[in-house]
């Protein structure tokens, strides 16, 4: 059966979709999709893309900004008045001066830059760049959009009772025990359940335990939807196949399950993911690794859960009208910064492994597709360690406030070498479905890997361009062939 | 299946495989400890051009047995050797035998003729293993496009420095690639770089040389008066035009070199006649075809101007250092152009640079 409120979804994308390619015969647009979970780093990498372009900064790769071709790139009015403008300003001093990470982003906003380039056959031309950030969490809404409150249900119980999650998830479960779906519905209930299913996925985000896949992201990040029905609604057990009966509490969550999703996740997913043109997907490789394999496992089953609703593939003439392909996607593992230079293709090859099945549908649609180690802002320096007669590729920098290391506790000043551990040559050393390919900080300590949160590095004003690692690579992927 | 008995074993091999041996488990050092070297500089090896006897042997041919023609001018070799060195000694006794003081002339002499001929030897053999050093630089920079392989990107980057460090004019690219050297770049990457900071300048002077050469053969071949005078211009053109790219691209070719570099220049040519003239034979038979209804000799000439940039263009690919990976190879519609728009005109065709000078004074 046809769902009707998608059918109006998809008509509405495409009138958008067609009102685009007309707004581009006048200014070309580039609409540059930046998608990543929670903490995978989108603001901090917007904020560096933006401020490369704008201070024009040390891009040796990135052809036409290293060839002088780009004239000028400044900040423009955004298209959309009703949503927040990205304070890039801002981002750009906390970076630089206060030298700390900006805030995790809570709501929606967007930035739009003009860039002046002369094409490689002479004259100058205008490329406008629209960029958006929002929270990573309300990506994980993404996967619920074709999925049927029961589903969700089965779903989410079964990932609430896998091993990993069992301490986090103990409270949920005894409450749930005890209900009864199908009892008649009470306000009361709904509330006590909806509030344990919120604590119990944010328990699971504590840096131990790192899990990706929680669904629904407003449930982490509410933003100004808070204690509406919407969002007061958990899983229940339902059995098999039972029908709901009118009036039950079953009935109740299953409506506002899908309220949530038209009041909630299509208007994002139409305003925001519907109508990109690029498409970088960051991901926070190191933190999995650091918790351990139920992490890293989690985090390729979201990833592939929240890829499968982004379009990719080659524009055929009549998909570019209506409803357009992505047709570069690059796939980036942030923090590279983290890692000696020598572990940069290592984390590129684990990359590429958790994204295998994204990668090979994209490949398959005829998208360009790359996978790149990357640090937007780079933290640390490089150094080696000698240690009985081993030599150790160690990276330089200052720890955060209260990271903490072998019952050591760092204050923000102090500046260390970190041997983080060596990744694995091959990366499916790490996905053994045993599920104890490597010791994390879930397993207590002894872990095989140690990434520690670094501060931004000293010394670089607002005004000076910032130190990354292939940036510039990812900006030529991204744009290179619009500015050509 | 016992699940448990073998889920320990495995479990065990992979963290083997992760490199989690002692030693390499996560460790935190203070920097005031001893041992701990922070690098500013990239870490990998920074060694400086390949000894030359090490390239002559890697790009030599290989396995070829020695064959009679081998035998043949070995043997002769010898015997005009042994034969100018008995002439010599001959002369020198003679000289002796008249006056003592003529011998030692005659001694000197013969002594600066052998210093002198073996300095010529050893310029020529330096000659021809900088050539060969750059063949090997191109390879060694198209491997590490193909495998993405920075420490064999690195080492064209480096020698690509070296070599560049003779030609003033790159100074201020020079700086600048030198300064990227320590920053994280994969190696595909940095063998692009190098060739859009170094070779740009290069590339547009070796153009405007070879269309030059090209205009040059054209007009003297249809203003000349006998063939002979023509086809020797047209020699000595081609033969100059390929030693001074091979000066541009920084080779410096000796006699021996030069007839080394024609042969590479013609079997290129050889390769890729076929390809180039698929892009191109339409205009070529078009232009000359048009310039031959015009006049005979202006046809000729502009058959000369195209082999002539034909010649050029393949000599450009055999002696320039790098592949052309990111900047686009010249086609001969590029240096060949004016030549064919001038030949459809009569006068263009004798002032090669009229045509051009007028636009310039129209914008």
């Amino acid at each position: 059966m046809v769902d009707p409120t998608r059918l109006v979804d998809e008509a509405r994308i495409g009138a958008r979709a067609v009102a685009d390619r007309f707004s581009d015969l006048a200014s070309p647009t580039l609409r540059l999709g930046v998608t990543g979970l929670a903490r995978s780093g989108k603001t901090v990498f917007t904020t560096a893309l933006v401020h490369s372009l704008v201070t024009g900064g040390r891009m040796p790769v990135f052809e036409a900004l290293n060839t002088g071709r780009i004239a000028s790139a400044s900040l423009r009015p955004q298209p959309d008045d009703a949503v927040p403008r990205f304070p890039y300003e801002a981002h750009v001093r906390t970076i630089a001066e206060a030298r700390s990470w900006p805030e995790s982003t809570s709501r929606v906003s967007e930035l739009r830059l003009e860039i002046r380039y002369a094409p490689k056959r002479g004259g100058l031309r205008t490329l406008t760049l629209d960029l958006v950030d929002y929270p990573g969490e309300w990506l994980l809404d993404l996967p619920l959009l074709d999925m049927s409150y029961a589903r969700f249900s089965r779903e989410s119980l079964a990932l609430a009772r896998a091993p990993a999650r069992a301490a986090e998830a103990e409270n949920l479960l005894r409450a749930l025990a005890a209900t009864d779906p199908f009892a008649a519905a009470a306000e009361r209930v709904a509330q006590d359940l909806a509030a344990r299913f919120k604590l119990y996925l944010a328990e699971c985000r504590s840096e131990r335990v790192a899990m990706s896949l929680l669904p629904p992201g407003r449930f982490l990040l509410p933003g100004d939807l808070e204690g509406s029905p919407a969002l007061t609604f958990a899983p229940l057990d339902l059995g098999e196949d039972k029908a709901v009966p009118k009036g039950s509490l079953a009935a109740m969550m299953v409506r506002r399950f899908e309220s949530y999703k038209s009041a909630v996740v299509r208007p994002f997913f139409r305003e925001h993911f519907a109508r990109l043109d690029r498409q970088i997907v960051l991901v926070d490789v190191l933190a999995a690794l650091n918790a351990g394999p139920a992490a890293l496992a989690d985090l390729e089953r979201a990833l592939d859960a929240i890829l499968l609703a982004f379009r990719v593939g080659r524009n055929s003439l009549w998909s570019a009208l209506w409803r357009p392909r992505i047709e570069k996607v690059l796939f980036a593992a942030t923090k590279a910064d983290h890692l000696h230079r020598t572990s940069h293709d290592r984390l590129e090859a684990i990359l590429r492994r958790l994204v295998e099945r994204a990668h090979a549908r994209g490949r398959s649609g005829g998208a360009h597709l790359d996978v790149a180690a990357l640090a937007a802002v780079r933290a640390t320096r490089e150094a080696e360690v000698t240690r009985d007669g081993r030599r150790l590729a160690a990276i330089v920098g200052t720890p955060e406030a209260g990271q903490e290391v072998a019952g050591h506790r760092f204050d923000g000043a102090e500046e260390v070498a970190l041997f983080p551990g060596a990744l694995p040559a091959m990366p499916d050393a790490l996905f053994d479905p045993s599920g104890d390919a490597f010791r994390g900080l879930a397993s207590g300590t002894d872990a095989d890997f140690r990434f520690l949160r670094f501060r931004p590095p000293a010394g670089i004003g607002a005004d000076a361009s910032l130190p990354h690692i292939r940036l510039d690579r990812a900006l030529e992927f991204l744009l290179g062939d619009r500015l050509a | 299946m016992a699940k448990a008995a073998t889920s320990a074993p495995t479990a065990a091999r992979a963290r083997d495989r992760a490199g989690a041996q002692d030693g390499s488990r996560p460790q935190v050092f203070r920097l005031d400890e001893a041992g701990i070297t922070v690098s500013e500089e990239p870490v990998a090896a920074r060694d400086d051009l390949m000894p030359v006897a090490e390239i002559t042997r890697a790009t030599a041919p290989s396995g070829r047995g020695i064959g009679l023609g081998t035998v043949f001018w070995s043997a002769l070799g010898g015997l005009v050797s042994l034969g100018i060195g008995l002439a010599l000694s001959r002369l020198i006794e003679d000289l002796a035998a008249r006056a003592e003081w003529l011998g030692f002339v005659g001694l000197t002499l013969a002594g600066l003729f052998a210093a002198a001929a073996l300095a010529i030897a050893a310029r020529e053999v330096y000659a021809l293993a900088r050539l060969s050093s750059l063949d090997a630089i191109r390879a060694r920079a198209v491997s590490a496009i193909a495998e993405d392989d920075r420490p064999k990107a690195e080492h064209v980057a480096r020698d690509l420095l070296a070599l560049a460090g003779r030609i003033p004019s790159l100074a201020r690219p020079r700086a600048e690639l030198a300064g990227h050297l320590s920053a994280i770049i994969d190696g595909a990457d940095l063998v692009r770089l190098t060739e859009r900071t170094l070779m740009t300048p290069l590339d547009a002077r070796a153009r405007q040389m070879v269309s030059d050469a090209a205009k040059r053969v054209s007009v003297v071949t249809a203003v000349s008066p006998r063939a002979a005078v023509d086809l020797i211009f047209v020699f000595y053109t081609a033969l100059a035009l390929m030693r001074r790219l091979s000066q541009l691209y920084g080779g410096r070719p000796g006699t021996l070199g030069t007839v080394r570099l024609v042969r590479h220049v013609l079997a290129h040519l050889a390769i890729t006649g076929g390809m180039a003239a698929g892009d191109s034979l339409v205009q070529q038979v078009l232009g000359h075809g048009i310039a031959a209804r015009l006049s005979a000799r202006l046809g000729e000439g502009v058959v000369n101007g195209l082999l002539t940039a034909r010649l050029g263009l393949a000599a450009i690919a055999v002696t320039r250092p790098l592949p052309f990976a990111a900047l686009p190879a010249p086609r001969l519609s590029d240096v060949a152009a004016g030549l064919l728009r001038a030949a459809a005109e009569d006068e263009d065709a004798l002032q090669p640079g009229s045509r051009r000078s007028g636009k310039l004074a129209k914008e």
